[in-house]
């Protein structure tokens, strides 16, 4: 199939036979000059393989030229050695017979390219995890198996052609898709850089979570104080545009170049003419159960989420308004709200994408020993957060639902669906240190007039300044009690509805507390959209239902997909902290990619012989990347390769009833040739 | 505690509730009261109401059409308590009978125009409690030092013009049908109807022996049944066109009801013109709103002739 390579003699495989045949000093050679490497990675090769054998082996196979075993020819010393071979033995194919590609390809790449040679012209066998890994107790099998591995490479290493990088246009232009803290982080840094950024977000507002919290553990800061003025920076920032009251309908494109389409839903205000000042929603007679407020309180059908609100355009709710107009009439001159709004589609044309999308709460109904729902005096955290918010529904009053009076004593229950491997495994991460802070200020601000217990299995106050804020909960009189996280219990007393928890200690004794208030730290759970978006832009979700980072430990903003950056709680639940270091990790990602004029892809990408194409769409629904589509070119439907979504997967090829998409380097030929190597047999191909 | 939201239906009331940490919003529909009359199903601008018919037993009166609301559309704005003609939704927060739309201008009240005049009464106050078919009137003679009189005839002349009438209409109930008007003697009371329109039933179309429309109507006297034919007739001196009727007649286009006026405190709001054309007409709409902007613009003249005379001055 792959015609070219027949044809066409690689560039840099001429070179050196030209100067050979000059100064004669080498003996002439039909086809390409091979070299092998065989590597003893330590005794990691070594105790297994017989790499002298190997490499004598090696030097039998035809177009082998040069063969040699070195131990670490990745190391600077074996690269130099390498390089040497390179020039003396004027290699034009390169063999490492040592371990995966996957961590080493590049680096020898990089070698041999330095040794002016094609970068695609090395191939690598590897004979560690195929052969002295698995089969190290059979060691005789294993050597056959070094020796198959590596004909196979040398094979293959024959047929190689020499590739350009592919060179993809840079769009300088990033979108962060959510605009919680860390969002606004990312934001604000890449901004800052001179990029300009689209922050697209979901909600009437930007500020996420942190904008409902009172305070911040451990230093009780004012939460919406310390991110107020970062919102405000965001919605100033010249370089940054705020999308709100939106939502991502599609993804196209690939690094570099991303066709985002955006619809931002009509709030029946237009924002360029409402100056936020509230006339409206004071003329406006009907009331909501406000979800910034955990539907504690309510707001205006005409009203922005809370008065820090950025943008703080007022929003029209249809499913509540009466259309009495009366806002209208407050409006007056002004003329901001238009009842005719539609919802509008707009589309960005964005380099690279943060997916910052963060997390939302775990409805504890589910959870029937709780009585959350049932009881009126059980609250979530959120909602006790916005209890004894100065700004919230009660003016900051600590009061129970049933009877408006401030609870003598309150119970937290820790861990409420979450560490749970029926509902979530996984532990929400901060849940224990809010659960200290809320303590603290109970006991801070009411002193004695107060019992706080804490019903906790584990204490989670691993980072800096947490533990010593553990101690302060405990010197200042919060009584935690340590129970197993079965058989946990809340009970109401109907007549003054207050409730008893009941739990059992790790050797099994009941310890049970009589309390007027109850909290629980409900788990953290992944957000409603996640799986949408994970769709959209062909990221994927891990188990636990968050964005799988690249690589866990060293890798932990990219995901698979280049240009793609993850930040905040929604690639794993973590803390205000973490979500502003990671939005500027994800920046700085995203930073060094729009920094590019162009962004250099492997060119194996599926290629198609256009002549051949029949244009019958097998490899469209073939393919998991959106990579490859027909399109008409003049009368003929033909398949065309987006380069920079396509990764290489060869799928296409293998699927294409025409034989008309090809892999470079991963070609019939090349692999038809792999397997008669290791079947040292003539096979038929397809 | 999170949002809680109950709906309770009982053979006497249908209760909404949101229950919030700092709120209670409640809507009570008392079905003792509710004759099944569309008013608030046409009113609702969130179309949460929605009244259907039962069907009918053998040999058994019309029964009242059942009047149901959709907990998750309802607003608590309460344009269902104003509108209903017999007062039997009530909005409540935290147990206080609260309208913000009024507050706020964004709806109007119904105006229910009631005077009476104590000193033409009848003697028997009880004569006067029976003439409201609804049981809104409570009245009773007392003398100076407190005590109830049964009846004014069993006192002596003197004694009479000690004694004083309490009368109570109980205005918030009384959809103003102008009964008592006609039952007490004339002068006592003076009603105003807030709604006004035309009933007519189509004879030709309406079946024999039906007597649905009069087994649902709430006034006595506004449907009646002749001696002549056997057929319910109307009588628009009583009728309050809620329309009740037409809700439970069998036979299409026997019975027509149209309103075409409705007697309410000033207002300019969107929301009334959309239920003002819902519960009338468009056209009755379009009237009341061109009243409206004439006398606004006479208003405006006024103003600006007497500024003009003022500048003069």
């Amino acid at each position: 199939m792959p015609r070219k390579t027949s044809r066409k003699k690689p560039a840099t495989a001429k070179k050196p036979r030209k100067r050979a045949e000059k100064k004669k000093a080498l003996p002439k050679l039909e086809g390409p000059r091979i070299g092998v490497f065989v590597c003893q990675c330590g005794s990691n090769i070594s105790s297994v393989i017989d790499v002298d054998a190997l490499t004598k082996y090696a030097q039998t196979l035809p177009n082998v030229v040069h063969a040699e075993n070195m131990n670490y020819p990745c190391s600077h010393q074996g690269q130099e050695k390498v390089k040497a071979a390179i020039k003396n033995n004027k290699l034009d194919r390169v063999v490492v017979a040592g371990c995966s590609p996957r961590l080493y390809e590049p680096t020898f790449q990089t070698c041999v390219s330095q040794a002016d040679l094609n970068p695609w012209l090395f191939e690598m066998a590897n004979i560690r995890e195929f052969a002295s890994y698995v089969h190290k107790n059979a060691p005789a099998e294993a050597n056959e198996k070094a020796r198959d591995t590596l004909r196979m490479a040398v094979a293959k290493a024959r047929l190689l052609e020499p590739l350009k990088p592919l060179e993809l246009p840079m769009t300088k232009k990033v979108m962060v898709l959510g605009g919680g803290i860390s969002g606004i982080n990312a934001a604000l840094d890449l901004a800052d850089m001179g990029f300009k950024v689209y922050v697209v977000e979901k909600t009437e507002t930007i500020g996420g979570y942190m904008a409902l919290l009172d305070k911040t553990f451990p230093t009780l800061d004012c939460s919406i104080c310390i991110e107020g003025p970062k919102m405000v920076d965001v919605s100033r920032h010249p370089n940054i545009e705020i999308i709100s009251y939106a939502e991502v309908l599609k993804v196209d494109g690939n690094v570099g170049n991303f066709k985002v389409r955006v619809r931002k839903n009509p709030r029946y205000v237009i924002a360029a003419n409402c100056t936020g000042c509230g006339e409206c929603r004071d003329a406006c007679p009907i009331e909501y159960p406000n979800y910034a407020d955990m539907y504690l309180g309510v707001r205006k059908a005409i009203s922005p989420p809370y008065g820090q609100a950025v943008p703080l355009t007022h929003t029209i709710n249809r499913d509540y308004c009466i259309e009495c107009f009366k806002c209208v009439d407050a409006c007056g001159a002004r003329e901001a709200i238009n009842f005719d709004q539609k919802p509008e589609e707009v589309e960005l044309n964005v380099g690279a994408i943060i997916v910052s999308i963060g997390y939302d709460m775990y409805n504890p109904k589910d959870l029937e020993w709780t009585g959350y729902g049932k009881y009126t005096n059980v609250f979530t955290a959120l909602e006790f957060e916005r209890l004894i918010l100065a700004a919230g529904p009660t003016g900051g009053k600590v009061v129970r639902a049933s009877d408006g009076e401030k609870p003598h004593s309150i119970a937290f229950i820790q861990c409420v669906g979450s560490r749970d491997v029926n509902h979530y495994e996984y532990c929400s991460s901060f849940c224990c240190m809010y659960t200290l802070k809320h303590a603290v200020m109970l006991k801070e601000k009411y002193r004695d007039a107060i019992e706080v217990y804490v019903f906790f299995n584990d204490m989670r106050s691993n980072f800096k300044g947490y533990e010593e804020f553990y101690n302060r909960a405990k010197k200042g009189g919060v009584k935690f009690v340590r129970v197993k996280l079965e058989n946990r219990r809340i009970t109401e007393d109907p007549k003054t509805n207050n409730l008893t928890v009941c739990g059992e200690t790790e050797e099994g004794q009941p310890v049970s507390a009589n309390v007027e208030m109850v909290v629980l730290a409900n788990a953290a759970i992944p957000q409603t959209t996640a799986n949408e978006l994970s769709r959209l832009l062909g990221i994927s979700l891990g188990k636990d239902g968050f964005f799988v980072e690249c690589q866990p430990k060293i890798r932990p903003t990219d995901t698979a997909v280049p240009g793609i950056f993850l930040s905040g709680a929604c690639q794993g639940l973590k803390d205000i902290p973490y979500c502003v270091a990671q939005g500027s990790a994800a920046a700085a990602q995203a930073a060094s990619v729009l920094s590019k004029d162009s962004w250099s892809v492997e060119p194996i990408v599926a290629k198609v012989n256009e002549d051949l194409c029949s244009g019958c769409r097998v490899c469209e629904s073939a393919c998991g990347y959106k990579a490859i589509n027909v399109e008409k070119v003049g009368e003929k439907s033909i398949a065309k390769v987006a380069e920079g979504l396509c990764r290489g997967c060869g799928i296409c090829s293998s699927a294409c009833p025409m034989d008309a998409v090809t892999m470079p380097n991963y070609s019939d030929k090349q692999i038809v040739a792999q397997i008669e190597a290791v079947m040292e047999k003539k096979v038929k191909s397809k | 505690m999170p949002l809680r939201t109950v709906k309770k239906d009982t053979s006497n009331s249908l209760s909404l509730e949101w229950i919030l940490q700092i709120k209670k919003y409640k809507l009570e529909l008392d079905k003792n009261r509710c004759t099944g009359c569309v008013i608030c199903s046409l009113a609702c601008p969130k179309e949460a109401i929605k009244t259907e018919r039962l069907p009918k037993h053998q040999g058994e009166k019309a029964r009242k059409p059942k009047v149901d609301v959709d907990l998750s559309k309802c607003n608590f704005c309460g344009i269902c308590d104003i509108l209903c003609p017999y007062g039997a939704i009530k909005l409540s927060i935290d147990g206080q009978h609260v309208l913000s739309v009024v507050d706020k201008k964004s709806f109007p009240t119904l105006t229910r125009d009631i005077q009476t005049n104590s000193k033409k009464f009848p003697a028997n106050p009880k004569q006067a409690e029976e003439a409201c078919p609804l049981k809104l009137i409570t009245a009773s003679y007392s003398t100076t030092d407190g005590k109830t009189v049964q009846d004014l005839a069993s006192l002596l002349e003197p004694q009479r013009s000690w004694v004083s009438l309490n009368v109570k209409i109980d205005k918030e109930h009384c959809p103003c049908c102008t009964v008592c008007e006609s039952k007490l003697p004339q002068g006592a009371v003076q009603v105003r109807k807030f709604l006004s329109g035309k009933i007519t039933i189509n004879q030709p179309k309406c079946p024999q022996g039906c007597t649905d429309c009069l087994d649902v109507c709430p006034i006595t006297g506004a449907l009646y049944l002749s001696d002549q034919d056997g057929k319910v007739h109307t009588n628009e001196t009583f009728c309050v066109y809620c329309g009740a009727c037409k809700m439970v007649c069998p036979v299409d286009g026997a019975l027509e009801l149209k309103r075409t006026r409705i007697n309410h405190s000033p207002v300019r709001s969107g929301a009334w013109n959309k239920a003002l054309e819902r519960l009338t007409s468009p056209i009755d709409m379009t009237k009341e709103l061109k009243t409206k902007g004439s006398l606004r613009a006479r208003e405006s003249v006024k103003r600006r002739m007497r500024l003009e005379e003022e500048q003069v001055a």
